[in-house]
């Protein structure tokens, strides 16, 4: 088993040690980071410093000497959008400190997603993703759907102010198997349930598993509004998209 | 007492005859739209549909306060900001994905930004208000803080990248856009609003509470000073990292979300400001029923929280009797402790 000290890279080391405190998470990052090469983990330690130049060019370097797209992705870009989102879940970093991260992150992707575009990999399913009607607030729809999109999933995104009808069409539209729906606000939340039902309404709702999140969304609430999962953050939104994939979501139910 | 001087005497943190339920923002419903027949959105740019709207709180509900000011675009419309002002079932919002500045050098406060349509709007609603109701109750008006201004008009990503990438500028942005506070604050009192409610969502949810200290503590012991009425500061969600800090601006009261607990939040504040809240919008008042609003009043008001309201504008589809019980609740509790 890998051990802090084996991460070569200092800072990622020393965020190790001092932010991610659950002894599984402890073990699968510490396992990630020293399983991957160096270059790799300052790839990893740029976005986890939110320095997007410094991700851009060892990106690009990485890129340069024939290092493998997916490498350069899952080992050092994703690999640092992990840790990030540990510290935000533990309020280590805030909103503006993950903004950051996701832009360095992103630079990084503009170099990749090309590439794996390009190499004809299937997408492990699509999701619609949507912030409800009414509510115009998109920053923790789009960190979602950036990490989903890193994660392999195809997106759908449909922006701010989405309509229960549009996120029919588009689920019927894409034939996605997953829905990821968003609110800041506590007064556009209900929105979330409006949608659901609409889905109901139109015989569609057993074709589709839905997600909801936002700052003010709570577990219960997404229970309370007929949903079929809640993540808190776009740690948690991937690692649900997984799961009810894997519970079945898109082949048959 | 009039709910006036029990609304006023609380802000002080005066005695009492009952605690007073208060609504800093909005309490406005499809279904009291429907009563008074001033539905969304005219009743957010005429002044006649929004006082007699805004009155249902206290002419409906029971609340001791009245508060006209339904959403948060009055003063981003007069700076230029696009507005999306939607239906009756849905919130006047801003298009905060079409921003109108990107620099500090961009921000120009218009001279007549008093006279623009959705300001004089509050403005007269104000001055009916107070000519309708007189002393009986409060009106409590609203005047957007720089930090939530910014989020407007720069948009929230762009601004809260700017806030880590450029201290110097952001803070220029917020000196800047202070001024707005002040200037609509100041015409709201001189309409007749007995107190100000001062939104800017430097919330946990977004920014560190060293965010709040670093930013906004300076600039909120500034708006306190300038502005001469009671001011209840409002910012959603998890507060209770800097409730210290909001407690040594000098303002009156703190509005707060029902993520903090009312016993810590007091703690928190140790005296230091007032407190209003903090019944839950979507879970309770909008999806419970009347006993479940009760057992959140009994909560605050057993916690010692010196104003009971909702956490923050409720849904518009949150039902008369859920709101009634808030009252209902504190009248409950009160004469039970007058008889015991």
């Amino acid at each position: 088993m890998a051990e802090i000290a084996d991460i070569t890279n200092e800072f990622l080391r020393a965020e190790v040690d001092e932010f991610v405190e659950r002894p599984d998470e402890r073990e699968r990052l510490t396992a990630l980071y020293a399983g991957a090469r160096a270059e790799m983990q300052a790839i990893a330690a740029a976005v986890v410093e939110g320095e997007h130049h410094e991700a851009d060019r060892l990106t690009r370097e990485a890129l340069d000497v024939g290092t493998d797209a997916l490498e350069v992705m899952d080992d050092g870009l994703i690999a640092g959008m992990a840790l990030v989102g540990i510290k935000f879940r533990e309020n280590a970093i805030f909103v503006p400190e993950v903004l950051a991260c996701a832009r360095a992150m992103k630079v990084g992707m503009a170099q990749i997603e090309p590439l794996l575009s390009a190499s004809g990999i299937e997408p492990l399913a699509t999701v619609v993703m949507g912030t409800v009607k009414g509510d115009l607030h998109d920053i923790g729809k789009n960190l979602c759907i950036m990490m989903l999109r890193g994660s392999g999933f195809e997106v759908i995104d449909l922006g701010v102010d989405t309509s229960p009808d549009d996120f029919i069409d588009a689920v019927e539209q894409h034939g996605a198997p997953l829905l990821g729906m968003s609110a800041l606000l506590t007064t556009t939340m209900p929105n979330m349930g409006k949608t659901i039902e609409a889905f109901i309404d139109a015989d569609l709702r057993d074709s589709v598993k839905i997600m909801v999140g936002g700052a003010p969304v709570t577990s219960e609430f997404a229970d309370d509004m007929g949903a079929d999962g809640y993540g808190k953050d776009a740690v948690a939104c991937v690692a649900l998209a997984k799961q009810l994939i894997a519970e079945g979501a898109g082949v048959g139910d | 007492m009039t709910s006036r001087e029990r609304v006023l005497a609380a802000l002080r943190r005066e005695p009492v005859d009952r605690t007073p339920v208060v609504n800093p923002t909005s309490v406005a419903t499809v279904e009291l739209m429907d009563l008074v027949e001033a539905p969304f959105p005219e009743a957010n740019r005429e002044p006649e549909l929004m006082a007699r709207l805004a009155a249902t709180g206290h002419t409906e509900l029971g609340f001791d306060s009245i508060m006209p000011v339904f959403s948060i675009i009055q003063e981003s419309s007069a700076l230029g900001c696009k507005i999306q002002w939607e239906q009756k079932d849905n919130w006047p919002t801003v298009r905060m994905a079409e921003p109108v500045y990107e620099t500090p050098d961009d921000i120009r406060i218009p001279d007549d930004l008093l006279d623009h349509p959705d300001c004089r709007c509050v403005l007269d609603a104000i001055r009916i208000l107070r000519r309708r109701f007189g002393d009986e109750v409060a009106i409590v008006g609203k005047t957007m803080g720089p930090w939530s201004l910014a989020y407007h008009c720069f948009g929230v990503e762009r601004f809260l990248l700017m806030s880590l990438d450029d201290e110097a500028m952001t803070r220029a942005c917020l000196e800047r856009l202070k001024e707005v506070t002040v200037a609509f604050g100041l015409a709201q009192i001189e309409a007749g609003a007995d107190a100000l409610t001062l939104p800017d969502h430097a919330t946990g949810d977004l920014v560190s509470g060293e965010y709040y200290h670093r930013y906004l503590l300076d600039l909120h012991v500034e708006l306190a000073e300038r502005l001469p009425a009671p001011i209840i500061l409002h910012i959603c969600g998890r507060t209770v990292d800097r409730m210290g800090d909001i407690a040594r601006t000098g303002m009156a009261a703190f509005h707060f979300d029902s993520k903090n607990d009312p016993d810590e939040s007091m703690a928190a504040v140790h005296g230091g400001i007032g407190l209003v809240g903090n019944v839950n919008n979507p879970e309770t008042l909008f999806a419970r029923g009347p006993a479940e609003v009760r057992a959140e009043v009994i909560r605050n008001l057993e916690a010692g929280v010196q104003m009971v309201g909702p956490e923050c504008a409720i849904p518009l589809q949150t039902s008369i009797e859920n709101l009634c019980a808030i009252r209902a609740a504190v009248d409950e509790w009160h004469a039970a402790r007058a008889a015991a």
